[in-house]
């Protein structure tokens, strides 16, 4: 039997705000995606409601099966945004609804509301005074990196305790370079590496997992909000550091003033020189970024063996080439 | 007519056969792929309309640059490393003799394909070289051996060192 093509975004809202805003009616006037995500389908919508007044919403689903880069899980971050909504200590953009079946969009949707403003990456350029986006940033990770971990949803995983997050995380080092056709020998000396150089513990906490400039919104009139958590985890904070200095959109708010950058995430999250050092946001560099690095690899398996998918997964050929760069400079034995 | 070397069909007689084939190499692959890169930035990209499309467009230019750079070298460089990569493997066996994982690595090399130059034998056999490199430099590490890390490690480097020539100037595009 045939099977009904999926309904276009705008119908499927429409068709989603009337199973779910009970009493009023919105016609939706216009539907465009947002080009430059590199992991869900995100669609920016105007609506006009039956009692004249026009609102703007955010539709983020998963891309058509098989042709996606970057997997992760909807119903676990609507549980997670349901979550975050209620820690007043960090402000996100105000999840509306959810689509978990399918039912009306044809794929598993969230819809949020639109939050006027600009990507904080957005904001600054190569020469600008970084002091006050490194502020809001720095702000924002230690917010997120205080949230009380009862208040996130059962569905996160809860490591046992850091020396056992902390050897699951290195030997998928070692996994990804038994399992893949792109693996690098980087990898298996990076395996050896991190286990010599482990650093001092911190507590696990909540750690957003893609953690940039550009997932951080900002605006003049409400404080600014962090968005994109598919990728959020419990885990060391400090991976969010490490993954921000991987992050190749300059200026880099790390780099451009490292000292005062770690000083100000040391003095907000009451941490010490020997939990928080150049030397260990470099060693979680690369535990910030190995499950993207894993993610690409399957993409790039996929090309491989004949599956296909979409440019994106040939197109990250570079970043993984990148960060086996970035792996192995961090790695190579040097005079510490 | 008799099909003599200079006749046009004794030519296409002997490229159904199989025999004498030969290709046109001016232009070579990488100058056919880059101009399909202009092509794509200059031509194709100007008449998009669509800002979701554009980045589509801007990765397929980007890819194609890759395999521009990885078509003119390749072949080449996978020459070079699967030899430095074996000899590397090799001085580390004979240095820790009981390093199992080198000597698999190099039993695996020598049954490769590698007399071969077409790229799916060249890919194989430079995968068990790479594999012969990455047990060598964990033995070396693992003996805190120093001085072999650094030499598998200058192998490690040159090889990023092509890698970031193949990457050909990328950008994160649509960031």
């Amino acid at each position: 039997m045939p099977t009904q093509p999926p309904p276009d975004i705008a119908t499927g809202l429409a068709r989603f705000l009337a199973a779910n805003e009970v009493g009023r009616r919105a016609t939706v006037t216009s539907c465009q995606p947002i080009p430059g995500g590199y992991s869900r389908t995100t669609h920016v919508a105007e609506m006009r409601w039956d009692d004249g007044s026009d609102e703007r919403l955010i539709l983020r689903s998963d891309p058509p099966p098989g042709s996606g880069s970057f997997d992760s899980d909807r119903d676990d971050e609507w549980a997670l945004l349901q979550s975050l909504r209620e820690v007043e200590s960090l402000s996100i953009v105000a999840p509306r609804g959810y689509d978990g079946t399918g039912e009306h969009f044809g794929t598993k949707c969230i819809v949020m509301e639109h939050y006027d403003g600009v990507a904080l990456q957005h904001t600054f350029a190569e020469g600008d005074d970084l002091t006050r986006p490194r502020e809001i940033f720095l702000q924002l990770a230690a917010a997120i990196h205080q949230t009380p971990l009862d208040s996130l949803p059962a569905t996160l995983a809860r490591p046992a305790s850091w020396e056992v997050y902390m050897d699951e995380i290195t030997a998928l080092f070692a996994r990804l370079d038994r399992s893949f056709s792109a693996a690098s020998p980087v990898l298996r000396y990076a395996a050896a590496w991190l286990i010599e150089h482990r650093p001092a513990p911190v507590a696990l906490s909540l750690v957003h997992g893609d953690f940039q400039p550009s997932n951080i919104l900002v605006s003049e009139h409400r404080p600014p909000v962090v968005i994109d958590w598919e990728f959020a985890r419990i885990a060391d904070p400090r991976e969010d550091l490490g993954y921000h200095l991987m992050y190749p959109v300059p200026p880099s708010l790390y780099t451009t003033d490292t000292a005062a950058f770690l000083a100000r995430y040391r003095e907000l999250m009451g941490f010490s020189e020997a939990q928080v050092n150049e030397e260990i946001v470099e060693y979680f560099l690369l535990l910030g970024t190995v499950r993207l690095l894993e993610q690409m690899l399957v993409g790039v398996e996929d090309v491989v063996q004949g599956r296909g998918g979409g440019v994106m997964k040939t197109f990250t050929i570079n970043p993984i080439s990148l960060f086996y760069q970035l792996y192995l400079d961090i790695c190579r034995p040097r005079a510490r | 007519m008799t099909a003599g070397r200079i006749s046009p069909t004794g030519v296409y007689e002997r490229l159904l056969r199989g025999h004498d084939l030969v290709v046109i190499t001016q232009p070579a692959t990488d100058d056919i792929v880059l101009d399909c890169c202009r092509q794509l930035s200059d031509v194709v990209m100007p008449a998009v309309p669509d800002d979701t499309i554009k980045v589509v467009v801007a990765m397929l230019e980007a890819v194609l640059r890759n395999v521009a750079v990885r078509a003119g070298h390749e072949v080449a460089w996978m020459v070079e490393e699967i030899a430095s990569n074996e000899i590397y493997a090799q001085d580390v066996l004979a240095a820790i003799p009981d390093a199992a994982d080198v000597s698999s690595a190099l039993a695996s090399l020598a049954a490769a394909p590698r007399a071969s130059l077409h790229l799916v034998d060249m890919v194989a056999t430079y995968r068990c070289a790479t594999d012969a490199l990455a047990s060598a430099v964990a033995a070396a590490t693992s003996a805190r051996r120093s001085d072999l890390v650094e030499l598998g490690i200058a192998l490690l480097d040159t090889r990023a060192e092509r890698e970031h020539e193949v990457r050909a100037g990328w950008t994160p595009i649509g960031r």
